[in-house]
């Protein structure tokens, strides 16, 4: 069933404009393809996926254009911006107009420098799993505007393509075209029960024990939430692996 | 039912129009309590997006939970039916329900529950969701627990709609992925709770919301501080209840 906030009933076509973009140019599906194909089918100026390196800095993975770049790095430098709030709340920023009195407000540093870098318009849409930030999706347009329904519905599939390939990268995982739209079971709130029991028996991180969960389900070939459902129920444990079955 | 924690909870079901409104407390309030003042066992509550998708945002409990999420997945079964007809729709024998909902009927008496009430949050034309009432006993909900909790849908779903109108089309998108990733947070900080403390998914919930209430914290915020090593397992668990025991509570099958 499609779930909303995440642009579930569209995760296939995107799928499909990314999977088409890279056998056009026979390149592997990644991050850097998802972007470009994002510009082309949303009808935005620009596109950057950004990522959280072991030191918690916003790493600029890949931008479209320069004044992508140039917009990752002056909310680094500056220490606020939409893709700043967005990772800190982990909810969608939308800023329509970046010279808006609001918005000018709300960034005193950031927003001024952006629209004299020649952005109107920035959107920014966490890529993360609860407690788990993995990155941020980040579109700009050079004309100010909110994007329409059905484009925010699509953005919001890329960013969950983005996620995926992220996780997958983060989880050690081949980039597998098999089901695609299930694979994090994130409807599944045994998924994230099991991910917190696992953080406890091993005292580590919820990204780690995420990762380990879809790593252990993916080498033992069982559906994710199966696994999980097992962890809930405590038949299999992740501290004394000789004893799980 | 006592009159005064009802005219409280309608109070309270107004009052969205506040800085730092969060749908899900909103939410697990409505769910709570309808089970604490109806003639009901559990409740369950779906809302929908711009696209009419259903998702769960609360439940009284794990088993409403998973019994909502099953009717998503199965595509069949009260809540369903009832938000796409903005129609009350209930079965007062669910064993007898198996030519109606096949699954959802062998499902819902499996996890205990005999009888069921979706109403659907309308206004108007405007169906945004709907509440599913669950009984552990067959027969039709009493009169007056029917009509009060009509109202209560009625109240909330105002309310929704108030909160919502203040604000654009997007920020009702941003507001519902906000809510579902606080759900996400919420069930990790269960599993790291139940972990660490021996507890079943239900008890750790238990635990968190009375922790959340006894100091006024929003349920995610306060799952995002567990998660962060912030907030201990030890506070927890020496929080006392944040209220006195209620009827409802008393009665195993509520909980």
């Amino acid at each position: 069933m499609a779930g909303f906030g995440d642009g579930a009933s569209r995760h296939p076509q995107v799928r499909a404009w990314v999977a088409e973009r890279a056998a056009s140019l026979r390149l592997p599906v990644s991050v850097g393809l998802l972007c470009e194909t994002a510009v082309v089918r949303l009808g935005v100026s620009g596109a950057a996926v950004t990522v959280d390196n072991a030191a918690g800095w916003a790493e600029t993975r890949h931008t479209t254009d320069t004044l992508s770049t140039r917009l990752a790095e002056l909310q680094v430098t500056v220490g606020e911006g939409p893709c700043t709030d967005a990772h800190r709340a982990g909810s969608l920023v939308l800023v329509a107009d970046l010279d808006s009195p609001a918005s000018q407000r709300r960034w005193p540093l950031f927003a001024p420098l952006a629209v004299d870098a020649g952005a109107c318009a920035l959107f920014a849409l966490p890529l993360c799993v609860g407690t788990i930030q993995v990155g941020i999706l980040a579109l700009h347009q050079l004309k100010p505007g909110q994007l329409t329904a059905p484009t925010l519905t699509d953005a919001l599939a890329f960013a969950a393509l983005a996620r995926r390939l992220l996780l997958d990268e983060q989880a050690g995982l081949p980039n597998t075209d098999g089901d695609p739209a299930d694979a994090l079971a994130l409807h599944s709130p045994q998924v994230h029960q099991a991910t917190g029991m696992i953080a406890a028996q091993l005292d580590e991180p919820m990204q780690d024990a995420f990762s380990r969960l879809r790593a252990r389900a993916f080498t033992s070939q069982q559906p994710l939430a199966e696994l999980a459902a097992d962890v809930v129920a405590r038949r299999v444990r992740f501290d004394h692996p000789d004893e799980a079955t | 039912m006592g009159d005064e924690r009802l005219v409280d909870t309608f109070v309270e079901l107004a009052d969205t129009l506040i800085d730092d409104f969060d749908v899900i407390d909103f939410l697990h309030l409505l769910v709570d309590r309808c089970v604490e003042l109806l003639d009901v066992d559990a409740a369950g509550l779906l809302l929908a997006n711009q696209h009419g998708q259903l998702q769960v945002l609360a439940s009284s409990n794990e088993q409403v939970r998973l019994l909502e999420l099953f009717q998503l997945q199965n595509a069949e079964g009260p809540c369903l039916d009832a938000f796409a007809a903005g129609a009350r729709v209930g079965h007062t024998d669910l064993t007898t329900a198996g030519g109606r909902w096949p699954r959802f009927a062998h499902a819902a008496t499996d996890a205990g529950f005999t009888a069921v009430d979706a109403l659907p949050m309308r206004l108007r034309s405007e169906v945004i969701g709907a509440l599913n009432l669950f009984r552990t006993h067959p027969g039709e909900l009493n009169g007056p627990a029917l009509r009060t909790a009509q109202a209560l849908v009625a109240v909330a779903t105002i309310g929704l709609l108030q909160e919502r109108s203040i604000h654009h089309q997007e920020v009702l998108t941003a507001q519902l992925q906000t809510a579902l990733n606080s759900r996400v947070i919420i069930e990790q900080a269960k599993g790291l709770v139940a972990e660490r403390l021996d507890m079943d998914m239900q008890d750790a919930f238990a635990t968190l919301r009375d922790y959340a209430r006894a100091h006024n914290l929003k349920l995610s915020d306060l799952a995002r501080a567990v998660i962060a090593g912030r907030t201990g397992m030890h506070p927890l668990l020496t929080t006392p209840p944040p209220r006195p025991p209620s009827p409802a509570d008393s009665d195993p099958r509520a909980r």
